[in-house]
């Protein structure tokens, strides 16, 4: 037992001596972390990392619509979401967004309030004339965001246009008003209804943004996502890393000596896990301690925590040994075992949503320590205990047994471990 | 054109270092796994490709749990289910906990109890949204929703206003007068949505290539991902020759530094070339990309991020002491530098100071002139500042490479 444990403790201080394994295993996984973080608005308090959008709006309307959309765009609401600037030629307008100096311009034309605003005179409207939008192609998130302001506004004066239009037309169809009355009820009419009304009759709560009441409990930090999801991905490479220093051993010819030491083949074996395993569980547990502190991250239940460290590690190092084994050279173990992190990586979901993959990728997905480990690391994350994550730590185990299993039994064939 | 001896001599040389290069690269099959499987899996997985050929509904799933069972929420679900984004999958509350508890659906949308009626009663009704904090599908769907749900809620305003205008003008004596009227100004006012003109109209630049279309980002992005970590990885090659001792024997051989340099770095390049050409055939024959109108805009900006991307892993060649640490670094930096260079997702995501930093990376530069010609349909013009910002990089990386390079 003491041999295990002096071979495990060997590997361990080893690996926290190479400046460049632990690039890969802490530094590289914060800094994944750091921008997708970024990208979900994270930092920024929203639901993307969208901010300060710039737009150029030009108003060629002489009437209140145009201002008031002018307004909007200045308003308290959008500031910290657009950064708008007003022009007077949609042309230059359209050049800034041509050099990508602005992600749209809004043009609205003259005769805009005339076109949904009626006549009091007359009752009738101008001709129908459309704001534009003038999208940049490469700022397509951003464009949409204006395109989306613009088209909310737009929505809330047709419908006013068409809550006066219709009220006139019912109280003159059930004989309420007759045509002489209505010229004198118009301005009294026109903005008693819907105009009156800001927000839609039919509102949409996003409970991720609201963080509040019941919404809360189902609430995910994207970084809860992010952090263990860049963690297990970057574990993988730890567990190969082992795998590695393994043929290493045996092709530098220290193995050989080693074996020539009293010491059998499993005993190196199993130091040999140890030592991978010592240093998963510690490189894990400083990416969950570094984000606790740095981002705030709430992990989840800690006994339930340390548990999943352990079984997700114990995991990540079945597929380490079964490489080392299958492989021939050290440079193999290096360049399958990059190969098996980045895979693996990308089909825990961290990077983009498993439903996205065809159902049998979904299946095979499962197989991977990091799509199972990810599942419980979310699971805790929002709040659940032990018992919730109980499958994916006893799936994780199994996953652990089954590796180890087919590892010795390829081990056995080449010698290092005897019957 | 007449070459020196000396010259011919020099060019030999370096076609003899970038086949040698080339052999021990592929000495290992699993090379093959970097070079093109991975890539064309990976564009395949993030274009949406392996969605595609596995179902034929790409649109962004949103699980509706009904809790009214009206006509009015029937309306809004039908609504819902016209949306080219999103794809309304109706569920029981029960069910629908549980798979959005998988993180495997975006959104939750519930239309709660009494929805109708308060909706025929004129008061504003909420509609209850979880969504996945973490992606932009979330933020399609929320978009969506609220389109559908002013669509439906628009003529039920104007029908509302109607009925409380005639109200106050002369009260209704029985309720089944006043809904009579109602369901009049809701026709009405349906009828003139209907007829309604297009108020906002959405144009891009007429050099545009149609607009935006994730898959020319995810394509552009691997493209760029899968080519720029094997050519870092180009610093493995020095320190694998450096580890076995075959540098310092190049010592006894007339090869000066800068032929054997631009030896390895031409056959990296040659095989980044290759695989460029690869990937751009798997993008338009599997995906049906449109890579620009302009072959020569695009050989410009690849060529030069190749030139970029290969100076920097020579010049990380001289910094990296084994082949496994090699390998690693350039996997981590090639990473990290992708996507904060723009490849993962657009760069307009980020905050200001990230974009900002972005300008000292080789991939943001790359991505850009990628983002002219595809999609702003720009030509060999447009790609110039970047292509020369790229060459700027490769001649500054390359520099330091042979400044610090040693042969032990």
């Amino acid at each position: 037992m003491k041999k295990i444990l002096v071979i495990g403790w060997k590997d361990f201080t080893l690996i926290w001596r190479d400046k460049t394994a632990l690039l890969l295993m802490l530094a590289a996984p914060f800094v994944l972390t750091l921008g997708l973080g970024f990208v979900s608005g994270r930092f920024s308090g929203g639901s993307t990392g969208l901010s300060h959008i710039p737009v150029v709006v030009v108003n060629q309307d002489q009437g209140q619509l145009g201002a008031a959309l002018v307004n909007v765009f200045s308003s308290a609401d959008l500031a910290a979401l657009v950064a708008p600037s007003t022009g007077a030629d949609a042309a230059a307008a359209r050049q800034q967004v041509a050099a990508d100096k602005a992600a749209a311009a809004v043009i609205v034309p003259a005769g805009m309030t005339a076109s949904i605003v009626p006549d009091f005179t007359t009752g009738q409207t101008g001709p129908a004339v459309a704001v534009e939008v003038y999208a940049n192609p490469a700022q397509p998130v951003s464009a949409a965001v204006i395109e989306a302001i613009v088209n909310d506004f737009m929505s809330q004066a047709e419908t006013n246009r068409v809550s006066d239009a219709v009220t006139v037309q019912q109280l003159l169809a059930h004989g309420l008003v007759t045509n002489a009355q209505l010229a004198r009820l118009a301005p009294e009419l026109s903005g008693h209804g819907a105009a009156s009304q800001s927000t839609p009759l039919i509102g949409v709560q996003r409970a991720d943004q609201t963080q509040t009441g019941a919404s809360q409990a189902l609430a995910v930090d994207a970084l809860a996502i992010f952090a263990p999801g860049m963690a297990l991905m970057f574990l993988m490479y730890t567990a190969s890393y082992g795998g590695r220093s393994l043929l290493a051993e045996r092709a530098e010819g220290t193995l050989p000596r080693l074996l020539s030491t009293p010491t059998g083949g499993a005993q190196v074996l199993a130091g040999k896990l140890f030592g991978m395993l010592l240093t998963g569980v510690a490189q894990v547990s400083v990416l969950v301690a570094g984000s606790s502190l740095l981002f705030h991250l709430k992990w989840g239940d800690p006994l339930a925590l340390v548990l999943l460290i352990l079984a997700v590690t114990l995991a990540a190092t079945g597929w380490g040994t079964l490489l080392a084994a299958f492989a021939r050279t050290p440079a193999q173990v290096g360049s399958l075992g990059s190969a098996l992190m980045l895979i693996f990586g990308m089909l825990s979901g961290a990077f983009i949503p498993l439903r996205t993959f065809p159902a049998w990728l979904q299946s095979l997905a499962h197989l991977t320590p990091n799509a199972v480990g990810l599942d419980a690391f979310t699971t805790l994350a929002r709040g659940d205990m032990l018992a919730a994550i109980a499958p994916s730590l006893a799936g994780l185990v199994v996953m652990a047994a089954v590796l180890f299993a087919a590892a010795t039994t390829l081990f056995r064939r080449t010698g290092l471990v005897q019957h | 054109m007449q070459f020196r001896p000396e010259e011919r001599l020099a060019v030999r040389q370096i076609i003899a270092i970038a086949w040698k290069d080339t052999l021990i690269r592929f000495s290992s099959r699993s090379e093959l796994l970097f070079f093109i499987i991975l890539p064309v899996v990976f564009t395949l997985i993030l274009s949406g490709g392996l969605s595609k050929l596995g179902q034929s509904d790409d649109r962004v799933p949103v699980l509706v749990v009904d809790q009214d069972g009206s006509a009015l929420s029937a309306e809004l679900l039908q609504t819902l289910g016209k949306s080219s984004g999103i794809r309304a999958v109706p569920m029981a509350a029960d069910h629908a906990a549980a798979e959005f508890a998988k993180n495997s659906t975006p959104a939750w949308l519930t239309v709660p109890a009494g929805f109708g009626a308060a909706l025929t009663a004129g008061q504003p009704v909420t509609l209850d949204l979880r969504a996945l904090p973490n992606n932009l599908n979330a933020l399609a769907a929320q978009r969506a929703i609220s389109l559908a749900s002013g669509q439906v809620g628009r003529a039920l305003t104007a029908a509302n206003a109607s009925t409380v205008q005639a109200e106050r003008l002369k009260p209704f004596t029985r309720p089944a007068e006043r809904q009579a009227y109602f369901e009049a100004s809701l026709a009405a006012a349906r009828a003139a949505f209907a007829a309604a003109p297009s108020r906002v109209t959405l144009t891009q630049p007429p050099s545009t290539r149609g607009s935006f279309n994730g898959n020319v980002q995810a394509s552009a992005g691997q493209l760029l991902t899968w080519v720029f970590i094997p050519l870092l990885a180009t610093s493995a090659l020095f320190a694998f020759e450096r580890q076995s001792g075959t540098l310092r024997r190049l010592l006894s051989m007339p090869v000066s530094r800068a032929v054997y340099l631009l030896g390895t770095i031409f056959g990296q390049l040659t095989l980044a070339l290759v695989q460029m050409a690869l990937l751009l055939l798997v993008g338009t024959l599997v995906l049906g990309l449109n890579w620009g109108a302009s072959p020569a805009g695009l050989a410009a900006v690849l060529i030069s991020f190749g030139l970029a991307a290969v100076a920097l892993g020579t010049m990380l060649g001289t910094f990296m002491r084994s082949e496994s640490q090699a390998n690693g670094a350039s996997i981590a930096l090639g990473m990290t530098m992708a996507l904060l260079g723009g490849c993962g997702y657009p760069l307009e995501l980020f905050p200001q100071a990230a974009r900002t930093a972005a300008n000292l990376l080789p991939t943001a530069w790359a991505m850009q002139g990628l983002n002219n010609l595809m999609l702003r349909g720009g030509g060999l013009a447009e790609v110039l500042p970047q292509t020369g910002v790229l060459l700027g990089f490769a001649v500054v990386f390359f520099g330091l490479g042979v400044w610090r390079f040693r042969y032990e």
